[in-house]
């Protein structure tokens, strides 16, 4: 082959992979409105996202899978913990986070500041991003729940697993965000801990565990049954 | 073999009466200096990024030192630095190609110093907070404009001595490599309003970069190295280098849609991305081939060992991390549990330094010696060098890779906590502190022997 074939199978090459890359380019502009939600994405939307750069936070967290590893992933973080979550952590990580071994920075986030992060956080938790990421995709949950189903386990327990574990543990196993919850049944009964999860102040005045509005009633009362039942009493 | 070259004093570059033909060339040694020192540095914000990670900060330690911002500062000297290398490399390489002097001595020291005040402005911004956000596209806005200015600057210089000189295709590719290379930096200017689309066009600067235009800088620089070190005509090292480019842009262009698959963009990305980055490795599997094969056949006589051992870490090295690495991260089926995970900063530390790095230091240990004026040189800090600098990244590549595993497999699969996770990695983290402080070492060997070491004499000329 002489140089000057290598020349045009060069340009060939480049312009066959340009035209793919361009063409899918123009798709994507023709389908983000709709896959991202872009009626709901309001000025409200756009100062979060100018909180979220100019706090610098995705040079720790990632969202949509991007940024850096050291904290959560939070493309869909207003699912997990809502927005007294967001507002919590963000303003008072100092305390959110006492108990973990990984700290974060207070940022100084003023409430305005961090309720035009929630708008935003809201808004990316529903873009469309083919069920990334995994552990919070709706179809491994059902795969999840058939297969704890098979080991035996209470529909509470596998409840608590998927709407709890992320900030409390029992027997050692999950987050330290929350108090382990080993004893709680020595302390609250069944009705309590529903009560708790949906409105926590009720129960436990100056508690700093946001209500989990995510979680369905049937979800709580099966929660509450199940960790009625950790300790040692009832 | 380190024995062997611990042991020897060998002649390893030119005769001193060769040196460096175009005395302009010199510039290229300060780019080298600065870029070498930012190594360092960005090595040492790396250990203490590996402490962040395997020990707890205290939260006083946090709100002063946070995490994110000695993060923005690592990846910013590497890109820094890698360019800065990239920019003296092409100093070096095109008077002897293009075989004249520089079109403007004075604009290249002038563009360093904006380029190097800039990024240190940027650097002590980001400790106060002043930052776009947006990891390594974090300078401000106003800094950018300086960058475009050095970048402008730089092309003009090297546009114009390759214009005004011979054209052979090595200048051409550099200079097509280095256009592309400014035009996408634009892209990650603007701010946007759509985060979806804002990380799509994140990507056209940092995979276009590394998968697109840093090739064919890479591409280059090292044919110009082979065309030297081995004697192999230069019809031939020419025709490869089409070739080589060709199937890096082919395949890379459109393997950009591989960090599209989970981001709110159409479901085609998937098999795009999916089948050109799979055909990602073949040119890099050809550059081994090509580096190995065409130098046997073509009965090459290697007349500089040092820079020969160089390159061809750089192609087996190029393999390993991007290639090896990324081949098999960037199934879609596999990656839908290994995205954002530590198995990406894996892949970067072994992809970054198996390819850029290690060309870094080809074009360095190739250029630096004779820009010293030094007829020989001790050849055992650049082997001692290459081992342990190599060694290490392997090591991080392995403890980020098992750390990663753990991660995928206890967030993803098993769906527990983040947090539960990290605990589990902690132990790896804290084996990544120790590589990272040998990294360290090697870093030092090397700027030691290149920049330091016995022998030196004044350089005589710039």
């Amino acid at each position: 082959m002489s140089k000057r074939s290598a020349f045009w199978i060069f340009i060939i090459g480049t312009s066959i992979s340009l035209a793919i890359f361009l063409w899918l380019t123009y798709d994507t502009h023709r389908q983000v409105d709709a896959l991202t939600h872009t009626e709901n994405l309001n000025d409200q939307v756009v100062a979060g996202k100018h909180v979220w750069e100019d706090k610098n936070c995705n040079n720790c967290h990632t969202i949509l899978g991007f940024g850096v590893y050291y904290a959560p992933d939070l493309t869909n973080v207003y699912q997990r913990i809502g927005a007294e979550g967001i507002i919590a952590a963000v303003q008072r990580p100092e305390e959110v986070f006492g108990d973990s071994f990984r700290k974060m920075q207070n940022l100084n986030v003023t409430d305005q500041e961090a309720e035009d992060l929630v708008a935003f956080l809201e808004w990316t938790s529903y873009i469309d991003n083919n069920d990334w990421p995994p552990q919070d995709s709706d179809n491994r949950l059902s795969s999840e729940e058939r297969r704890l189903a098979g080991t035996g386990l209470s529909r509470g327990a596998i409840a608590f697993k998927q709407n709890c574990m992320g900030c409390h543990s029992i027997g050692g196993a999950g987050g330290s965000t929350g108090p382990a919850l080993d004893d709680i049944g020595d302390r609250y009964d069944a009705s309590q801990i529903v009560k708790y999860i949906g409105d926590p102040a009720s129960v436990e005045p100056g508690s700093k565990m946001p209500a989990q509005n995510g979680v369905s009633q049937e979800d709580r009362e099966a929660i509450g049954e199940y960790l009625a039942k950790q300790g040692g009493g009832q | 073999m380190m024995n062997d070259a611990a042991s020897t004093t060998e002649t390893s570059s030119a005769p001193a009466a060769e040196k460096f033909p175009y005395s302009s060339q010199f510039v290229a040694y300060w780019y080298f200096l600065v870029a070498l020192s930012l190594f360092v540095l960005q090595i040492v914000l790396g250990i203490w990024l590996a402490i962040s990670y395997g020990f707890t900060i205290p939260q006083d330690i946090v709100d002063v030192l946070p995490f994110g911002m000695t993060r923005a500062m690592h990846t910013n000297l590497l890109v820094l630095w890698l360019l800065l290398g990239f920019m003296g490399g092409a100093y070096y390489l095109v008077p002897e190609e293009s075989q004249r002097e520089i079109y403007s001595v004075k604009l290249a020291y002038l563009q360093l110093v904006i380029l190097v005040v800039t990024g240190v402005a940027a650097l002590i911004g980001f400790a106060f907070g002043w930052t776009q956000g947006r990891p390594i596209l974090e300078i401000p806005t106003l800094l950018d404009f300086f960058i475009v200015i050095g970048a402008l600057m730089f092309l003009f210089n090297i546009g114009m001595t390759i214009l005004k000189g011979r054209k052979t295709a090595v200048t051409g590719m550099l200079l097509g490599g280095l256009v592309f290379l400014a035009l996408l930096y634009l892209f990650g200017m603007p701010f946007y309003r759509n985060l979806t689309i804002d990380w799509f066009y994140w990507w056209w600067v940092v995979h276009l970069w590394v998968e697109g235009a840093w090739e064919l800088v890479t591409a280059a620089i090292l044919a110009f190295v082979l065309i030297k070190v081995t004697g192999v005509r230069r019809e031939v090292v020419e025709k490869y280098l089409y070739l080589e480019v060709g199937l890096f842009l082919f395949t890379g262009i459109a393997g950009t849609g591989h960090h599209y698959y989970w981001l709110g963009t159409p479901d085609a990305w998937l098999w795009i991305g999916g089948i050109f980055s799979a055909l990602e490795v073949l040119p890099i599997i050809a550059m081994v081939v090509d580096t190995f094969l065409t130098t046997r056949r073509e009965g090459a006589k290697i007349k500089n060992k040092v820079v020969w051992y160089f390159a061809v870490g750089t192609a087996v090295g190029h393999m390993i991390g991007a290639g090896v690495w990324g081949f098999v991260h960037t199934l879609p089926q596999i990656n839908y549990y290994t995205h954002g995970s530590q198995v990406t900063a894996s892949h970067g530390h072994v992809a970054f330094y198996g390819a850029y790095v290690l060309l870094n230091l080809t074009m360095f240990w190739y250029a630096i010696p004779k820009l010293r004026g030094l007829a020989r040189f001790k050849t055992s800090g650049a082997y001692w060098g290459f081992w342990i600098m190599g060694l290490s990244v392997l090591g991080l590549g392995t403890v980020f890779g098992v750390a990663g595993v753990l991660q995928t497999y206890i967030e993803r699969v098993m769906s527990l906590g983040f947090m539960t996770a990290q605990e589990q990695m902690q132990f790896w983290f804290q084996i990544a502190i120790f590589f990272g402080v040998t990294l360290l070492i090697g870093a030092l060997v090397t700027f030691w022997s290149m920049f330091i070491a016995k022998g030196a004499r004044q350089p005589t000329d710039g």
